[in-house]
Formats: C-alpha cells, sequence, structure tokens
C-alpha cells in the first residue's frame, strides 16, 4: 500500500489506525487481528510522538508503509524523533499484572500491547531517521515452516 | 471515530459513559473528567463502554489513576467489546475491575 505521511502529533492517532486498518484489511486478516494490529502501532506511534518528539523538544512527521508479500505482512512506521529501542524496554513481570490496580506502575503496558499483536518488532535507529517494522507471519507461512508439516 | 462522553452523579454512584475511540489523544479529557467525578467522593465508578470501539494503555492508565486515587473505588465496566476484554485480559486489569452486562449494577450483582 502506497505510504502515508502525518505530522508526528497525537491527533493524528485516528488517521494512523485508519490507514493499518485498511492495509490489515486488504491483506485479508480478521477483525481481531486488524484491531490488534491498529492498537500495536498505536501504542508506538504515540511513544514517538509523546517521547521521541515532544518530550524532546523536537517536530516531525511520521510516514507509515504497508508491505504484503507470499510470507509476511510488515507495516514499516519512520519518525525522526529521539531514538528508543521499545525491545529494550523491560516488560511487565508476570506478577505485575495479577497486582491490585492502585499497585500498578504505569508504564510499559502499551509496548507490551504492541508486541502481543505481532509476531516480530524490529526497530533500527540510523542517521536516516528510526524504523519501525510490525511483522506479522501469514498462517500459510508458518504452516510451511512448522516441524510437523507433510507434505 | 472522535471519543464522546457524558457523566453524571447519583448517591454514591458515578456513572461515565464513553463511545468512539479512547486514544493517547483523547485520554487526557477522559482523566479530567474522572477526577472531576472523584471529587465527589463515589463508591462506584460505573462506565459505560458499550459503544467504546477501541481502547489504548492511555485507558488502562485511567484506571490506574482512578483506583490510585481512590484505592476503595469499585470500578464496573458495562458491555465492553470483545476487543476491549481482551486487552483487559492481557494486562491483568479483568481482575481488578468488574465487567458487566448490565448497567444495573445491583441486579447485575445479584444475577
Amino acid at each position: 500500500m502506497d505510504e502515508q505521511t502525518f505530522p508526528g502529533t497525537l491527533d493524528s492517532l485516528e488517521g494512523v489506525r485508519d490507514y493499518v486498518a485498511r492495509a490489515a484489511g486488504q491483506a485479508g486478516f480478521d477483525r481481531g487481528k486488524i484491531y490488534n494490529l491498529c492498537l500495536a502501532v498505536d501504542e508506538i506511534v504515540t511513544n514517538i510522538v509523546l517521547h521521541g518528539y515532544e518530550e524532546a523538544g523536537l517536530s516531525g512527521d511520521i510516514t507509515l508503509r504497508a508491505d504484503l508479500d507470499a510470507d509476511e505482512f510488515v507495516i514499516r512506521v519512520e519518525d525522526h524523533g529521539k531514538p528508543y529501542d521499545p525491545n529494550a524496554h523491560r516488560m511487565p513481570h508476570p506478577d505485575d499484572l495479577s497486582l491490585p490496580l492502585e499497585d500498578r506502575a504505569i508504564g510499559g503496558l502499551g509496548i507490551m500491547l504492541a508486541m502481543d499483536a505481532v509476531d516480530d518488532l524490529q526497530y533500527d535507529a540510523t542517521a536516516a531517521g528510526n524504523v519501525h517494522r510490525f511483522i506479522v507471519k501469514l498462517p500459510h507461512a508458518n504452516a510451511a515452516t512448522s516441524p510437523g508439516r507433510q507434505s | 471515530m472522535p471519543l464522546a462522553m457524558n457523566s453524571s452523579l447519583e448517591g454514591k454512584t458515578a456513572r461515565l459513559e464513553l463511545s468512539g475511540e479512547l486514544d493517547g489523544n483523547s485520554a487526557p479529557s477522559v482523566r479530567q473528567e474522572v477526577e472531576k467525578i472523584l471529587g465527589a467522593s463515589p463508591d462506584r465508578l460505573v462506565m459505560v463502554v458499550d459503544r467504546l470501539t477501541f481502547m489504548a494503555s492511555a485507558g488502562l492508565r485511567i484506571l490506574i489513576f482512578a483506583k490510585q486515587r481512590q484505592p476503595g473505588l469499585k470500578i464496573y465496566m458495562v458491555q465492553p467489546q470483545p476487543t476491549i476484554v481482551d486487552t483487559l485480559k492481557k494486562t491483568g486489569f479483568y481482575d481488578g475491575v468488574y465487567v458487566v452486562d448490565s448497567e444495573d449494577i445491583d441486579k447485575a450483582a445479584a444475577g
């Protein structure tokens, strides 16, 4: 799908989700998967806006591009804010998830939801910008690589 | 879809109806509304969310905020959509709120 560029501000979130929903719909995912992909990208774009741009005193755009091939569906998100690798973030411990709400930590939930929605969340910070890649393996690709598959 | 909300207070029960999409952009206004609601020190916060179609972690943080402000508060979520129930379960929030089918909390609890 053609790439689309949004201002790096929170009021772009709705448009970002619309883009992801259209791309994931065209790829044939069901409603639940489309929702989870929208949630994943929304969470990361929110972090980019709040931490990569606003907290760092920067401004810039966010560009999305969806690609589909025989094996995987990929949403690529590029920004030019302060780099932050979501994979470096400490995930909530399973014990943390059963704490009473008033004892819960505020952070980490968004990245946890983003990672849960995809098979892989890759990140690269380069001089040209920061790139997140949300990767979903297609079902037949999973089947083709599963050890017990019989031809 | 933009977020719409409506709140009211009856006795010690506060009602907050949310529809549309709750994301990082709309969450500050909801948090502000919750803060206003908690000013009346209700025992129960009934969130009518059957028409809430999207909730990001910003929504979860509002629940944490409400419970931290008022630990004894009972939070009810009325008819959340399955995708939002899924988010509540994945993050452990499902056990921290009362997910109910009816806005009539006493009747729902009895049933």
